[in-house]
């Protein structure tokens, strides 16, 4: 009888939750902001994907053909711990041992960490630190806040290249390499540096030597280059794939300084950025980024940044006004704006220059041409010039690299000359001297090795075999030397075509110096003794010297590098900086600040108008263009071999472990090709494969492919990662051309599957991020935010004392990630690897969520940095069965790995998705020395845990324990996160909210803050400030009731 | 029913004296302080070091050794060559001391066992508690009278949490007090 009944009332309730599920209101979904293409077409697919908590595996469901060589190569899991237990025998408890010291070092207090000061080069910019060590062994790397260039701030690559000191694969003695005849084939054995300098120094008695190194800012190393040249007549050549040639030889042309200027971002009002991802990888961004971001937190004296982008470059998601064009445009809209400014308008001491305005002629009705609406393009030229002596327009790095590129150059210098910049925001004089690597000296070379004029090659940091087109010749030429040598820190692909293998200090290990920017000088001091049995670079070519007995006294005196360099900082750089200090006092400052020395002044160049008759106008070009650019995570690629950066998402497109060819919607369509669809791309014969991926705001001609991938000579991380599209670059009159050249697409029968971040933690169009226009914000202030009635039934708790919260300024962040790669070394957070990231299972404890808003045609981009946010009413503590995560009364959730069982309903409730489960002994992979990086203040988590942002709580102890022992109180500034003490832009602010006087405070009483989903009441520590654009316009829906669009 | 008087339930006799031996393993256990825990733990050290002769005799106070202890997190155990700044002179024709001697001369190190031993997943800091005026015997107990290091107290967390929870102690409750 019951089962009649039932079934009964089974049928009956169907019905009744029909009838309910129709009477629900509908949720409209804000389409404001979208995350990828296909939340933007409410792709179903997309929907399905955002309602599943935990991905089951998309390589499940695939043939494996489809991913030959990808699915089957084994990824590391490169971070985890191993504490050894001494003996293994059947005894009750494990015996530990403690060593400690012979002689106790001074400065050592054992878990009391040492700060260092140093400076991290990466062929571009040099940026000071302070590189955190305990015990001797380096853990952490931060900005260095005195210094006076980059103040503090640091990059993605800087934060990751503390593993490259503790990398597998870095070679650990010197080796030789035995080749055939044909140096096809190669036999590689050990020897001793004794014999191995004697050899050397034999071959470079019978001169013919060249030496080929990367940029070298390092005034004592270049000393010891020169001294040596004039020890064997070795010329010096310098070459690095950012050579930033194009840039000098613009200078020499207008100004006659064959130097990278000084830009002053902080000065202008103004910005024009034509491909020039100055926030991104182009030539000091860390420092531009300090900059600039100076320039967007006072809201009425807000700058503008308008970005001609054939990329979709950090800049230009960062920009107010973002317009795409395609490389071979960029020249047109240079001399256009110039056009518009002399010609249109009569403005400027070029106004009456006949020369000068039939030059500009050829580029009259530019806007149209390319497709710009004509106001908008009035007025960037308006603009620009009502603020100048405030205005500044950049071009330069690889995207502007085409056959125009010096022309390019010329236009943008006579645009800041027109505009008064010169002097002020350009400083012709005070960039950093150093930067001298050229391509054409490059070329050059080859032809001498091709044809036998050189005997001995030393090569130094820079890598052409991988770095330089084959179509250049390098790897054959170097055949036709007699000896190479290479100071590779790894066997690389210079060091399979080298004799002998030299192997170089890291970085870290190693003193030298900088030239920051000229007039500021850096020492880099090492901060740890060498790990395996290298020896530095230039003392390597000191030995040699002083071995064949030749050279100049100074270099054969000293029996270290250090020595000379002490010395070289005698005479040379302490009579010049010195002010009156004796030189020991003037050393030990250097090493106390890291730096010495001002920024010279630069005053107002006059230009030289005969430069402008260089410029002519280029045929139009149709048919795809190619756009080379450098992502942030990898540069120029010498950092390959860094798991953490290969983990790391490109910012803007979010894909990781991977390169591939971005098209616009519109070429997608025309192709037929989707997301992950291989095609073939055909640079002047030479072919490439890549995965495709659909870029919103990308011009319809445009094919963007990254550099720095596909290396086969760098370490069990890099081997194979993508492709190598270094190859597509070309030679042409003597130079290398990158971008702008004609490209052919044909699509292969063949999908790849790429590993993209975006998509995980969907947040379903509530007002995660706001954005406003800066009209908008002057005519409404806090009202450009929709305020959520909150109400609670409890008054919650009474925090008495501290009270840790995070405020997070959305105008300021640009989405550099250099944040999630500190992080990951201050938390010792795991990388997972291509297959898993897949399934959503990176672990970083802060990602940066990129949101499209506009047209997938030309959309802008805005970006958001997500944490834990220790909500008061946290969802999560509530579920967890065994009470693993708790509040503290400190405001903190807690998260007490040794009690959590891996329920995992507490990321199930989280609302944020922040929680983060280890699902594999991800710590067990660990290769060692790299388990060395591990930070010992943090819990290193095992399978089954559940992590999260803590807000660094073991800072936070570490600067309470301070404090204490001092007997004083906490002060604001005491405390700082990781993440905000690797942000260039100082976007995050972490404090006390109990404090009314803590930065922290007055950001959350800003009128522009905001908490994250706060009508659920979740209460979350973390206020957001809304993104505020510059574009002059309101936006298209004024109306705050209408954003959020939920009941 | 008449069955039922004859066969034994032999099956329930066994599960009764299994459990019967289970409760009292267990239970007995638990009034047994310290079962599991490390209490009394004297491991043998590497050179037989004598707390009561440098302490109680020679009045050597415990921050002369372990000097960084209320700089620190940890309290370290002291450098060789804090040991040679007496050694060298005193008592050099000890077998221990030449021992002591030759592992300086050579550059290396004494592996001595760790005997407080806490699970990784616990961070106690020493020098906080200093400041707050907890002297050493409190944990350690009476280690001047010592002549080989014992543990004495069990280092459970139920035992630290008893100080913490005396409202005189002022001692925080937080979980991220010790574990973080």
């Amino acid at each position: 009888m019951s089962d009649t009944h039932s079934h009964h009332d089974h049928d009956h309730d169907e019905q009744e939750l029909a009838a309910k599920k129709a009477a629900r209101p509908k949720i409209e979904h804000d389409n404001k902001f979208w995350l990828s293409l296909d939340q933007y077409q409410q792709n179903p697919e997309f929907k399905k994907l955002a309602e599943t908590e935990f991905l089951s595996s998309p390589l499940k469901e695939e043939d494996d053909s489809a991913n030959e060589g990808w699915a089957r190569r084994e990824f590391l899991k490169l971070m985890g711990a191993s504490l050894a237990m001494a003996t293994a025998g059947c005894i009750r408890r494990p015996v530990e041992k403690i060593i400690p010291y012979n002689k106790q070092p001074e400065e050592v207090v054992l878990g009391v960490p040492n700060f260092y000061t140093t400076t991290y080069f990466d062929g571009s910019e040099a940026i000071g630190v302070l590189v955190k060590t305990r015990e001797g062994r380096p853990l952490k790397i931060e900005g260095n806040p005195s210094h006076p260039i980059s103040q503090g701030g640091t990059t993605a690559r800087a934060q990751a290249s503390l593993l490259g000191l503790y990398d597998p694969d870095r070679l650990r003695a010197p080796k030789k390499n035995l080749f055939n005849e044909k140096r096809s084939n190669k036999d590689g054995i050990g020897i001793s540096w004794d014999d191995m300098d004697k050899n050397i120094s034999e071959q470079l008695k019978k001169g013919a030597v060249v030496v080929l190194t990367g940029a070298l800012t390092s005034p004592a190393t270049r000393s010891v280059v020169s001294e040596f040249g004039q020890a064997f007549g070795a010329e010096h050549v310098a070459w690095e794939p950012f050579t930033h040639e194009e840039i000098r030889e613009g200078q020499k042309s207008c100004y006659g300084d064959d130097l990278v200027p000084g830009y002053r971002f902080d000065r202008a009002q103004m910005i024009v950025s034509l491909d020039a991802d100055f926030l991104g990888a182009w030539l000091t961004p860390a420092t531009f980024t300090k900059q600039f971001s100076k320039t967007r937190k006072d809201l009425g004296k807000m700058s503008r940044l308008v970005m001609f982008d054939s990329s979709y470059s950090l800049t230009g998601a960062n920009a107010d006004i973002r317009v795409r064009i395609k490389p071979s445009q960029q020249l047109d809209v240079a001399m256009g704006l110039a056009h518009e400014i002399v010609v249109n308008k009569g403005r400027s001491s070029y106004a009456g220059n006949s020369n000068a305005k039939s030059v500009l002629s050829a580029f009259a009705g530019t806007a149209k041409k390319l497709g710009i609406e004509e106001e908008l393009f009035k007025r960037i030229a308006d603009d620009l010039w009502e603020n100048k002596g405030q205005s500044l327009v950049v071009a330069g790095g690889l995207q502007t690299l085409t056959a125009d590129a010096v022309e390019l150059q010329i236009a943008v210098n006579f645009l800041n000359s027109i505009l008064e910049n010169d002097g002020k925001t350009v400083e012709g004089r005070s960039g950093n001297s150093s930067l001298k690597s050229s391509n054409k000296e490059l070329l050059a070379l080859i032809k001498n090795m091709e044809q036998g004029k050189v005997k001995t090659l030393i090569i130094h940091r820079t890598n052409p075999m991988y770095a330089l087109s084959s179509s250049a010749g390098f790897a054959e030429a170097i055949k036709k030397v007699e000896m190479v040598i290479t100071t590779s820190e790894r066997d690389d692909e210079v060091a399979q075509a080298a004799h002998y293998v030299a192997p170089d200090n890291h970085p870290m290990e190693t003193w030298s110096d900088a030239e920051v920017t000229a007039g500021v000088f850096g020492l880099q001091q090492p901060t740890i003794r060498p790990m395996y049995d290298t020896r530095s670079f230039q003392l390597s070519l000191m030995t040699w010297a002083f071995l064949a007995n030749k050279g100049p006294k100074r270099l054969l005196a000293y029996e270290t590098f250090f020595d000379y360099l002490k010395n070289y900082w005698k005479e040379e750089i302490h009579p010049k900086q010195g002010r009156g200090q004796s030189f020991d006092d003037f050393w030990n400052q250097a090493l106390q600040e890291g730096f010495v020395g001002e920024s010279v002044n630069s005053s107002a160049r006059s230009f030289r108008a005969e430069a402008l008759n260089q410029v002519k106008k280029s045929k139009d070009k149709t048919g795809y263009e190619l756009v080379l650019y450098p992502t942030i995570q990898l540069g120029d690629g010498s950092n390959n071999n860094i798991a953490w950066l290969h983990e790391l998402p490109d910012p803007v497109t979010k894909v990781c472990w991977d390169n591939y060819v971005c098209v616009s919607l519109a070429t997608s369509q025309k192709l037929k090709i989707k997301n992950g669809s291989v095609v073939q791309l055909t640079v002047n014969n030479k072919k490439i494969d890549l995965p495709v991926h659909i870029q919103p705001g990308l011009h319809d001609e445009v094919l963007a492919v990254a550099i720095g991938y596909g290396r086969t000579h760098v370490g069990r991380v890099g081997n194979g990662v993508g492709q190598n599209s270094y190859e597509l670059a070309s030679v042409s009159n003597g130079n290398l051309v990158y971008s702008g050249q004609e490209t052919q697409v044909t699509v292969l029968n063949k999908t790849y599957k790429l590993a993209q971040t975006q998509e995980h933690h969907s947040m379903e169009g509530r007002q995660i991020v706001v954005e406003a226009t800066l009209k908008d914000y002057e005519k409404k202030k806090e009202h450009i935010i929709h305020r959520h009635p909150i109400w609670s039934i409890w008054s919650g708790h009474a925090y008495n004392g501290n009270k840790w919260a995070m405020a997070v300024d959305l105008n300021s962040c640009t989405g550099c990630s250099a944040c999630v790669v500190a992080c990951q070394a201050e938390n010792n957070i795991p990388v997972v690897g291509k297959k898993y990231v897949m399934q959503g299972r990176e672990m970083h404890w802060i990602r940066i969520d990129r949101y499209y808003t506009g047209t997938p045609e030309n959309p802008s981009a805005v970006f958001q940095p997500l944490m834990c946010q220790h909500c008061d009413n946290a969802p999560c503590e509530t579920v967890c069965p065994v009470l693993a995560t708790v509040h503290t009364d400190d405001g903190l959730n807690a998260m007490v790995y040794n009690r959590c069982v891996g329920t995992r309903y507490c990321s199930n409730n989280c609302p944020y998705k922040v929680r983060r489960f280890n699902w594999f002994n991800y710590v067990k992979k660990i290769e060692k020395p790299l388990h060395l990086a591990l930070n010992p203040e943090v819990t290193v988590r095992m399978r089954g845990v559940m992590e999260k942002c803590t807000f660094c709580v073991q800072r936070i102890k570490e600067a309470k324990n301070e404090a204490r022992i001092d007997s004083r109180p906490l002060k604001d500034g005491d405390i700082k996160t990781a993440c905000q003490t690797a942000c260039p832009a100082e976007a995050i602010v972490f404090g006390d909210m109990n404090d009314s006087e803590s930065r922290v405070s007055k950001m959350f009483k800003h009128e522009r803050s905001y908490a994250l989903l706060e009508e659920w009441n979740a209460a979350p520590s973390v206020r957001y400030l809304a993104k505020i654009r510059n574009n002059g316009k309101e936006s298209a829906s004024s109306d705050p009731e209408s954003k959020g669009g939920h009941s | 029913m008449q069955h039922r008087h004859d066969v034994r339930n032999f099956g329930g006799m066994v599960f009764i004296i299994l459990f019967a031996a289970f409760s009292v393993l267990t239970t007995g256990c638990k009034f047994q302080p310290g079962w599991g825990y490390n209490k009394g733990y004297s491991p043998e050290q590497p050179i037989p070091f004598d707390h009561s002769i440098h302490v109680s005799k020679h009045n050597i106070q415990c921050q002369y050794c372990h000097n960084q202890v209320e700089r620190s997190t940890h309290s370290n155990i002291p450098a060789l060559s804090t040991c040679m700044n007496c050694h060298m002179q005193v008592k050099t024709d000890s077998p221990h001391i030449q021992k002591l001697r030759d592992a300086y001369d050579k550059g290396a190190s004494v592996e001595w066992v760790k005997v407080h031993m806490l699970p990784d997943f616990v961070r106690f800091n020493h020098a906080a508690h200093l400041k707050k005026g907890v002297n050493c015997q409190t944990c350690h107990g009476a280690i001047e009278t010592m002549s080989r290091v014992t543990q004495n107290a069990d280092l459970s967390m139920g035992w630290c949490i008893n100080c913490h929870r005396q409202p005189e102690n002022n001692a925080p409750l937080n979980c991220t007090t010790c574990h973080y």
